[in-house]
């Protein structure tokens, strides 16, 4: 491959040579793919009406249909194979803090095999994002982010499109709508909510639903989405992400930087696990270095700046290779603390095993969480109960989570009183609106998430390695059109991968431009491409090297 | 037998496209990990010796850890199929039923005007698509009227002690009536229609003649005589209807949030989870070799001249 586009940039050579003037050849037919509508309606919508626009640029634009495994196959494995995608981030508490998007995203030491899938290489950003991941002083790094935030406008490495929001509703006679937490980003569906929610008559128990089968009820695996809701009830972290995006204290009641390596926490009196037990700093200096050694693979990315770990009296200790201002969102926040007196003899015995701590699963978690575990009957519900001992005591008697694929009965379920917290809607959220106007008793809320969806260029196959004609691309489209036509109002447009969710972060400077086919045929024209007989080529001596 | 079907799921969940890890493998993994779980599963081995090892399992009853769940497969496949069991019996026994009762009576009444207003009733109900008929009864019977509840085997946060318990409580039962009606509704058509056209030439056989000859009441005719010759290639039918259905039964699964082998099954298949795929279609396999059994034990008990053979 790499022989051959060294051939082909001989060959423009000489023919740039032999002849004075040579007008840059046509560019050929782009491919955007995209996954099934039946999947992926919103996905499937906007990449007709983006296609529909560079088509009057004169770009001959191909849609490829494709189930998801096929998309991520080619995307993330080969990396030179496509040309533009749709695509999504999708919001996690632990992307409260932006570093873990702008940087893996963009960065380019993660071009090869990591999360900058489209080859982006821009050594300016590679300095911003890298100083903003050391610097400590929040005022300082704010600044940091807003210009890489300013840089990534100018260069337009993706064409963003939008933040969603997401829906979820409750039945406001069970719950009262006041006690909902609505956090920044993530919406009401959360572990505030779940603690604080408030019962207002004779149920006393959350029943929520979510589509998805639960994989593992495990403190020292990230497994499938729905199941983090119940790791998050059942374990503590020593900081918890706040509704207002940043980490507060939880198990840990202080934190102080000792210096910017440094960090000392002290540990809440008087915790227990759930099976009466007292918890210890020794439990969690056990729970840390349970993720740095080899049994807890997918936890181990998140402590791998940890030098040493110091216990003394209720107070541990963390000494840190490299200064990050992300430790406290991405491991503080994120490790759950689990009980030595259960984890160590089942690490000692794996460690002789070829299975790790993701293949075992405890009969009865214990953890020292909010919610205690009660039951678990396959593919069908989760039943957890309110640990009343808790610092932070839930409100609710039980957490129960019912398994239900069908989108169209939970909806049913939810005005008949089967379940009454709709924790998971894949539908349109037109529909609970409607719903909620007919039926007095439902609570809808919608939250602009920290996720966003957008169209990825492909920067290893020219022309997406110009900025100019990924600019010229990205403001070809309006996107209050996508809002309304793919979103259906339930979305915010968007310019940049820090969402105005994490409102500290989010430079709101890069979301003014104008947009419009000529606004894009301006910037294409300046640039040096040239439309001619409808077909929009190359400026003066460029040649296709990719055409097939 | 058993062997062939074995042999069969494992070639073609191998010959399937896609990589069965991609959708486990996070792409943050390094290399080393990313090897280190392919080797875990057996899946850098080359083919043959992946089957020689998945034969030695199977023949000690060990059906694999599902990629997906890290769990083995064997317990997973043993919790569901009662669901799947349950449903299915209890829907094919009120199909079973009313098709030959039904079935019987229609043939009585050939050519009056309840067979002519009943045969395209039965073909108008057996035509209805399962998803369509399962969230008209949903619509109905419990969103309108609130009479069953929506979903699951059992009221949230309820508890019982094993399978009997929970099979013979009233909660269970006012959660399977709707399933159940929806896949009876659904397959009442096959034995009622086979039943009256066995009926109908069973009644012009000879015996059946001799037997009015004799003077016997028309009601001993139809049912001693004709109904129970009629009944065999339904009995049949039944057998073969019942492993059909538990694959099957992955719409109404779905529709009413069964936990059953059915959706468990199509998980699988999608998300690439050869062994839990695998062990499912195995149950299923054993479930039907069973059935088939059952309904030749059963034909010598109906009809004692092939036991005699």
């Amino acid at each position: 491959m790499r022989k051959l586009l060294g051939m082909a940039v001989l060959l423009a050579g000489a023919a740039i040579a032999t002849q004075a003037y040579a007008a840059g050849d046509k560019i050929r037919e782009i491919t955007l793919m995209t996954r099934p509508q039946a999947a992926q309606p919103q996905e499937f919508q906007f990449v007709q009406l983006i296609a529909q626009e560079w088509r009057k640029l004169g770009l001959d634009v191909k849609i490829d249909v494709m189930p998801w495994e096929q998309m991520a196959d080619l995307v993330w494995y080969n990396r030179d194979k496509w040309d533009t995608t749709g695509w999504q981030m999708v919001g996690r508490p632990e992307r409260s803090d932006p570093d873990e998007l702008i940087y893996n995203l963009f960065h380019s030491s993660t071009a090869p095999k990591g999360y900058n899938f489209i080859g982006y290489s821009n050594p300016e950003l590679d300095a911003t994002v890298e100083a903003q991941r050391v610097e400590t002083d929040p005022d300082k790094r704010q600044e940091l982010l807003y210009k890489a935030q300013s840089i990534l406008a100018e260069d337009q490495p993706n064409l963003m499109l939008v933040h969603p929001k997401s829906t979820f509703a409750f039945d406001k006679n069970v719950w009262d709508p006041a006690t909902a937490v609505n956090q920044g980003g993530i919406g009401i569906r959360n572990t505030w909510t779940f603690i604080q929610m408030e019962p207002l008559g004779e149920q006393k128990d959350i029943i929520l639903n979510s589509s998805d089968n639960i994989q593992g009820i495990n403190p020292l695996w990230i497994s499938g989405g729905t199941d983090s809701w119940i790791t998050e009830l059942i374990w503590d972290r020593l900081l918890r992400i706040g509704p207002d995006g940043l980490p507060q204290p939880w198990a840990a009641e202080s934190f102080e930087w000792l210096d910017d390596k440094t960090i000392k926490l002290t540990l809440r009196d008087g915790m227990m696990w759930h099976d009466g037990k007292p918890v210890t700093v020794d439990d969690v200096k056990f729970s840390f270095e349970a993720a740095m050694g080899d049994e807890a693979p997918m936890y181990k990315p998140f402590v791998g700046n940890i030098e040493t770990i110091e216990t003394d009296g209720n107070t541990i200790t963390f000494k840190l290779k490299n200064a990050t201002a992300a430790f406290l969102t991405a491991s503080l926040a994120k490790l759950n603390i689990i009980p030595k007196h259960v984890w160590e003899p089942v690490l000692t015995d794996l460690a002789t095993k070829e299975d790790n701590a993701e293949d075992y699963q405890e009969p009865a978690p214990i953890g020292s969480g909010p919610f205690k575990f009660a039951s678990w009957t396959t593919n069908e519900e989760i039943v957890l109960e309110a640990n009343k001992d808790h610092f932070a005591p839930p409100k609710a008697e039980r957490w129960i989570l019912r398994i239900v694929p069908n989108t169209e009965a939970a909806i049913g379920m939810l005005r008949s009183g089967e379940i009454n917290f709709l924790a998971d809607f894949s539908g349109d959220p037109k529909i609970l609106l409607d719903l909620m106007q007919q039926d007095g008793d439902l609570e809808v809320v919608s939250t602009v998430d920290m996720g966003f969806r957008y169209v990825a260029f492909n920067h290893r196959r020219p022309p997406f390695n110009d900025p100019e004609f990924r600019k010229a691309l990205s403001y070809a489209i309006n996107r209050d059109l996508i809002v309304g036509a793919a979103f259906r109002g339930f979305a915010v447009k968007s310019n940049s991968v820090i969402s105005p969710a994490l409102g500290f972060w989010h430079n709101d400077a890069v979301n003014s431009f104008d947009t419009g086919s000529d606004v894009a045929k301006s910037i294409l024209e300046n640039a040096g491409y040239e439309i001619k007989g409808g077909a929009l080529h190359y400026p003066d001596g460029m040649t296709e090297t990719l055409a097939e | 037998m058993l062997w062939a079907v074995a042999t069969i799921l494992f070639l073609m969940f191998r010959l399937m496209p896609s990589n069965p890890l991609a959708a486990y493998i996070d792409p943050t993994f390094t290399e080393e990990q990313q090897q280190a779980l392919m080797a875990k599963f057996g899946l850098d081995r080359p083919l043959w010796e992946q089957y020689f090892i998945y034969l030695k399992n199977l023949l000690q009853g060990e059906l694999g850890d599902s990629f997906f769940y890290r769990q083995p497969v064997g317990e997973r496949v043993l919790e569901l199929l009662p669901n799947t069991l349950i449903l299915t019996f209890s829907s094919l026994i009120i199909a079973y039923a009313f098709g030959i009762v039904v079935g019987a009576w229609l043939a009585w009444k050939r050519d009056t005007i309840a067979e002519r207003a009943a045969i395209p009733l039965v073909l108008t109900t057996r035509a209805m698509p399962e998803f369509w008929l399962g969230m008209l009864l949903l619509a109905v019977f419990s969103f309108t009227l609130g009479w069953f509840p929506a979903g699951g085997t059992r009221s949230p946060g309820s508890e019982y002690d094993g399978y009997l318990a929970l099979y013979t409580s009233a909660d269970f039962l006012s959660h399977l009536v709707l399933p159940a009606l929806t896949l009876a509704i659904y397959s009442q058509g096959l034995p009622l229609l086979l039943m009256r056209s066995n009926m109908l030439e069973v009644m012009n056989e000879d015996f059946v003649t001799m037997a009015r000859i004799k003077g016997l009441s028309n009601w001993t005719v139809v049912v001693r005589h004709a109904a129970r010759n009629a009944l065999l290639p339904v009995m049949t039918s039944f057998a073969i209807a019942v492993g059909y259905q538990i694959q099957g039964n992955v719409v109404v699964e779905t529709v009413f949030s069964w936990p059953g082998l059915g959706r468990e099954l199509v998980n699988a298949v999608s998300a690439s989870d050869y062994p839990l795929a695998q062990g499912a279609f195995l149950m299923i396999a054993i479930v039907v070799v069973l059935m088939n059994l059952l309904a030749d034990l059963l034909y010598s008990l109906l009809d004692p001249r092939v036991s005699h053979a």
